[in-house]
């Protein structure tokens, strides 16, 4: 019992832990609550592209001296645009616009790294840096959750109407366009926070898994809810626990946990489960 | 003459290549129904769509009680039954969120129900006979219950055009005949109802208008008129169903 208790406390002693602890739980905890809505809207393709995209934005931002959030926005934003109009206006699908997009744009942002004379650590945008922390991405990450909970939770009865019956919002009048911007809008500043803790390479595991994991798991959209943040939130805090006590990739814990979770109830999930399904 | 509720004029839809509904004229009256029919893939969804303003049109005009479709949607006026097809069922969405939704349109932007919302959903409720299935989620309904939760949505919503896509497909006798009642009753309250079905038996029984779509609009009017052999061999390209006449 000692043991454990000093497994968990020992490494509180370090502001650098308690710091990374306390941002992985809130980037696990908004990018749950989001992925619910991802995964039954299905974009989880589209959340895949848009954190890829945001590469070139990221390393920009890190050049001109602007909010990281600011570039990642603007090149989020754009892919998806690029991704409708191709769509839209050649016979090419969307799955193939969607490919083709967000790997061009993470190409230019290999390049720019390779050629931008900065001292931004590629390693850190791809997997994130959760140990190390600066002053100011704390702030960053503490000021993009607030908006984006803001956001989800002024809206997220329509956005539930808008992943259901898109239709029946319009004809309720609801401004179906508005309401896929602000998803998207709040996926790009999501997959800023995260590139803190996971990386955008990773980052769109946290965007699924923890809402595929609780779709699993009830029937009930706001239970669904809870269990993606709860499932997150574990994972998170062990994962940062993990990795310092094994020196260990601290995304890759974190990821490495919540796709164990999604396993474990794929298999034993009451209803849903494999074995109950049998 | 009475005015129009619904007015198409020389409307074309077209997805990509394939034009699907090509230089259709209609002419829909308040406080009626009209029966929409045709084969599969002949066009009677997109007919749908661009009556509720969601696919661009690339010719002609959709008029709502003489206004363009753009500025009506402000007004609740719409309610559309989706078929069974375009519907997501494994959603986690219970039966009473669903018919919830069709108040939204007169809630605050939080969407919190008032006390009359809820009164409003309890009666759609009644009147669809699905009290007491409220908590259960839409996936785990027979054919007929899902289609009588839309259906409460619709009456929850209170709009004056309700447009019904292929609201029989999969339902049993004594359901086609309860929404029947239903939609009698509502036309009877002055409502419009557009609804696109196969089952050309009971059209006569209900409908006081038919619409005959195949790729355009072949016909419109009373039944009198329209069920002719003619038209029918050219809505159903030749093989005019069994059982008509
Ligand atoms: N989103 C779409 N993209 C491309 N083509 C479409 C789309 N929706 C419909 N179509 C095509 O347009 C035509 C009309 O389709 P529509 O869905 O209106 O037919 P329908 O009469 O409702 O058929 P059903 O009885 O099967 O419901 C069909 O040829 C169909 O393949
Ligand atoms: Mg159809």
């Amino acid at each position: 019992m000692e043991i454990v208790w000093q497994w968990f406390t020992a490494p509180l002693q370090f502001q650098f832990m308690v710091q990374a602890l306390f941002v992985s739980v809130l980037v696990g905890a908004i990018c749950a609550v989001l992925s619910c809505y991802l995964t039954l809207k299905g974009w989880a393709l589209m959340g895949d592209a848009v954190s890829h995209a945001v590469l070139p934005g990221v390393v920009l931002a890190y050049g001109l001296q602007i909010p990281l959030a600011l570039g990642a926005f603007v090149f989020g934003l754009g892919s998806v645009l690029l991704i409708g109009l191709i769509k839209a206006r050649t016979r090419v699908k969307e799955d193939a616009a969607i490919g083709l997009v967000f790997t061009g744009f993470f190409a230019f942002g290999l390049v720019l790294i390779s050629k931008l004379p900065s001292n931004i650590d590629l390693m850190h945008i791809l997997f994130g840096n959760l140990l190390g922390i600066s002053p100011e991405n704390l702030i960053q990450t503490i000021v993009i959750t607030v908006i984006a909970t803001i956001g989800l939770f002024i809206f997220r009865k329509d956005l539930l109407l808008f992943c259901f019956d898109p239709v029946h919002a319009r004809t309720i009048g609801l401004n179906t366009a508005f309401l896929y911007y602000l998803l998207l809008i709040i996926l790009a500043l999501t997959i800023v926070a995260a590139q803190q803790t996971v990386g955008i390479i990773l980052v769109i595991s946290m965007l699924i898994t923890p809402g595929s994991t609780a779709y699993l798991l009830t029937d009930n959209f706001d239970r669904m809810t809870i269990l993606a943040v709860l499932s997150a939130v574990f994972s998170s805090v062990l994962g940062t626990y993990l990795s310092y006590h094994f020196d260990a990739s601290p995304a890759g814990c974190i990821v490495v946990l919540q796709t164990l979770i999604f396993l474990m109830t794929m298999i034993f999930a009451p209803k849903y489960g494999l074995i109950a399904r049998r | 003459m009475q005015n129009p509720t619904i007015e198409l004029e020389n409307v074309t839809v077209s997805y990509d290549r394939t034009v699907a509904l090509h230089g259709a004229n209609l002419r829909v009256n308040q406080g009626s129904i009209a029966g929409i029919v045709g084969m599969n893939g002949s066009g009677k969804s997109t007919l749908f769509k661009a009556i509720m303003g969601l696919e661009k049109l690339r010719s002609g005009r959709v008029l709502i009680q003489g206004k363009s479709i753009n500025k009506i949607h402000q007004r609740n006026l719409l309610a559309y039954i989706p078929q069974t097809e375009a519907v997501d069922w494994d959603f986690p969405i219970s039966v009473y969120d669903v018919v919830m939704m069709g108040r939204y349109g007169y809630m605050n932007c939080l969407r919190i129900p008032r006390e009359i919302d809820r009164k409003i959903v309890q009666q759609s409720l009644a009147k669809t006979q699905l009290t007491g299935l409220e908590q259960r989620q839409i996936g785990e309904l027979s054919g007929g219950q899902k289609k009588r939760t839309f259906l409460a949505r619709t009456l929850a919503q209170q709009g004056e055009i309700i447009l019904l896509d292929e609201p029989f497909a999969g339902v049993d006798v004594k359901t086609e005949k309860a929404i029947i009642e239903l939609l009698i009753e509502l036309r009877d309250l002055g409502k419009t109802i557009l609804i696109s079905t196969h089952d050309l038996s009971s059209i006569a029984t209900f409908c006081d208008q038919v619409i005959l779509v195949n790729k355009t609009i072949l016909a419109y009017g009373t039944i009198a008129d329209v069920f002719t052999p003619e038209n029918l061999s050219r809505t159903f390209g030749g093989s005019v169903p069994q059982g008509l006449f």
